[in-house]
């Protein structure tokens, strides 16, 4: 028998996985790609819609549905990756029989597996944004990317943090679960730290989302800047998770496998 | 070989720790097929989890040069919400085959397990005698050093059964048996060795013969 290197087994897991993952969520239900940018779309309509009814264009030189499909789109990457993270090892703890499957590989897989979705919903969005003109020009592309590669980064850290904790105590999970709706409405999703109070800015400033949206909004949008974006608020939250949810998991990958 | 240094493993119960094994020293040699025998909970199949490299003692150490397939049960190691083909697929991947070996595990995998149009459906929607037919029909496509079969060749009717053994023997001339039983004729056509588990020990019989004297003189 041949002995493969560690690094080759690691990708045969992945891809294995990757293409399960697929699989199931595309293959089976031919809703899956309708859900891949449901969520977003309900959420850029509502709200386009909501403000279209109250007021006139409160944010002069930005297009509203634009602002809010880009922030929403960022927004449920981070939610899906988190989400899906914390489901990652009871959704594939079966295929644990097969001792070449690490829990690890199965966060990762569904991080990727997000990635490639949202990407997807992305270039749905785009196609509809210049079938019906909106005004989709990015001011600083590298700097929108580079805000959604940390995004990414900071929901892998959070999700496989979560993911261990939610396996030793359920409630956990559930809290997560349970924090994320309300987040929706404090996330500078559907308006700027700007045009917000002095009091509310200074407390919404505290979730760390509203950085990475901050910074999203502010190189998308010409007429936006980032001058509420605290980068080292944001590393902070990056890695102090991702080092948690390291240390905790080599900790405990073989309690996860075994039970 | 496989050795096991000092190892220990329980379970943790409300009362007590449940001791399966208690500070066992032991080396399997090498080049013998092996039967395992024991009562119902003495912990054969968690001493084949460890060895197969999925559940660990809580201290000690198991080694060995060799390779261990996944362990062929009735219960556990598929994922329900895949189909037998998807499963046949992934684990083919996790071995690292290329695609075109893929579709010639499947098709081998297809016929050997008899599963008919189940084989394209979830494996929730499989008894435990077609899951162990899949299980046995993948590990007949890939190289180990060791087979880790627990209670799986008593399942099917008798042509299924027949057919296993005559497959099983031809794979046996290129690699070894772990063999959970009950069935002592199975054992005794299949194993050299025999070890019976019980008390948290280990007991190794050079003939399978006298490990089933044994495990007869526990349970009287």
């Amino acid at each position: 028998m041949v002995r493969r290197s560690s690094f080759s087994i690691f990708r045969s897991v992945i891809t294995a996985l990757f293409l399960r993952e697929v699989q199931t969520r595309f293959g089976t239900k031919k809703l899956g790609y309708f859900w891949a940018i449901f969520d977003a779309m309900l959420m850029v309509l509502v709200f386009a819609g909501l403000k279209a009814a109250i007021a006139e264009n409160a944010m002069p030189g930005v297009d509203f549905p634009v602002f809010l499909a880009s922030g929403f789109l960022a927004f449920f990457l981070w939610k899906n990756i988190v989400s899906r993270s914390l489901n990652a090892f009871s959704a594939n703890s079966a295929l644990f029989a097969y001792k070449q499957v690490k829990p690890f590989d199965t966060v990762l897989t569904r991080v990727l597996l997000e990635i490639l979705v949202s990407t997807m919903a992305t270039l749905v969005f785009i196609a509809i944004g210049l079938y019906f003109e909106f005004e989709i020009a990015v001011q600083d592309f590298n700097m929108v990317i580079l805000a959604v590669l940390w995004l990414i980064l900071f929901g892998f850290g959070f999700g496989l943090m979560s993911a261990v904790f939610a396996h030793f105590y359920e409630t956990f999970g559930k809290i997560i679960n349970v924090i994320m709706t309300p987040l929706l409405f404090v996330s500078a999703l559907m308006y700027t730290v700007d045009s917000l109070p002095p009091v509310l800015r200074e407390l919404i400033l505290y979730n760390p989302l509203v950085h990475f949206i901050e910074m999203i909004h502010g190189y998308y949008f010409t007429a936006l800047d980032t001058k509420y974006v605290d980068y080292e608020y944001m590393l902070y939250w990056t890695l102090i998770p991702l080092y948690i949810g390291l240390y905790f998991y080599v900790k405990g990958e073989q309690r996860i496998l075994s039970t | 070989m496989i050795a096991l240094r000092n190892v220990t493993k329980y379970y943790q119960t409300k009362h007590e720790r449940k001791y399966i094994l208690d500070n066992v020293t032991f080396t399997i040699p090498s080049g013998v097929n092996v039967g395992i025998l024991g009562r119902n909970g003495a912990g054969k199949s968690t001493l084949l989890r460890m060895l197969g490299g999925i559940d660990f003692p809580n201290s000690g150490h198991i080694s060995s040069p060799n390779s261990f397939s996944w362990p062929m049960g009735l219960a556990g190691g598929f994922q329900g919400s895949m189909t037998g083909r998807q499963n046949v697929q992934f684990v083919s991947r996790i071995y690292g085959k290329s695609e075109y070996e893929i579709k010639k595990v499947i098709e081998s995998v297809k016929e050997f397990s008899e599963l008919g149009d189940y084989f394209d459906m979830p494996i929730k929607t499989y008894s435990s005698g077609m899951k162990s037919r899949l299980s046995f029909g993948m590990s007949l496509s890939f190289d180990f050093d060791y087979l880790i079969i627990d209670e799986t060749l008593s399942v099917g009717d008798k042509n299924f059964q027949q057919k296993s053994k005559t497959a099983l023997r031809k794979k046996i001339e290129n690699c070894h048996i772990l063999l959970v039983s009950h069935s002592m004729p199975v054992l005794k056509e299949m194993c050299d060795v025999g070890i019976v588990v019980h008390n948290g020990q280990l007991h190794y019989c050079d003939r399978i013969e006298d490990a089933i004297e044994r495990y007869n003189q526990i349970n009287e």
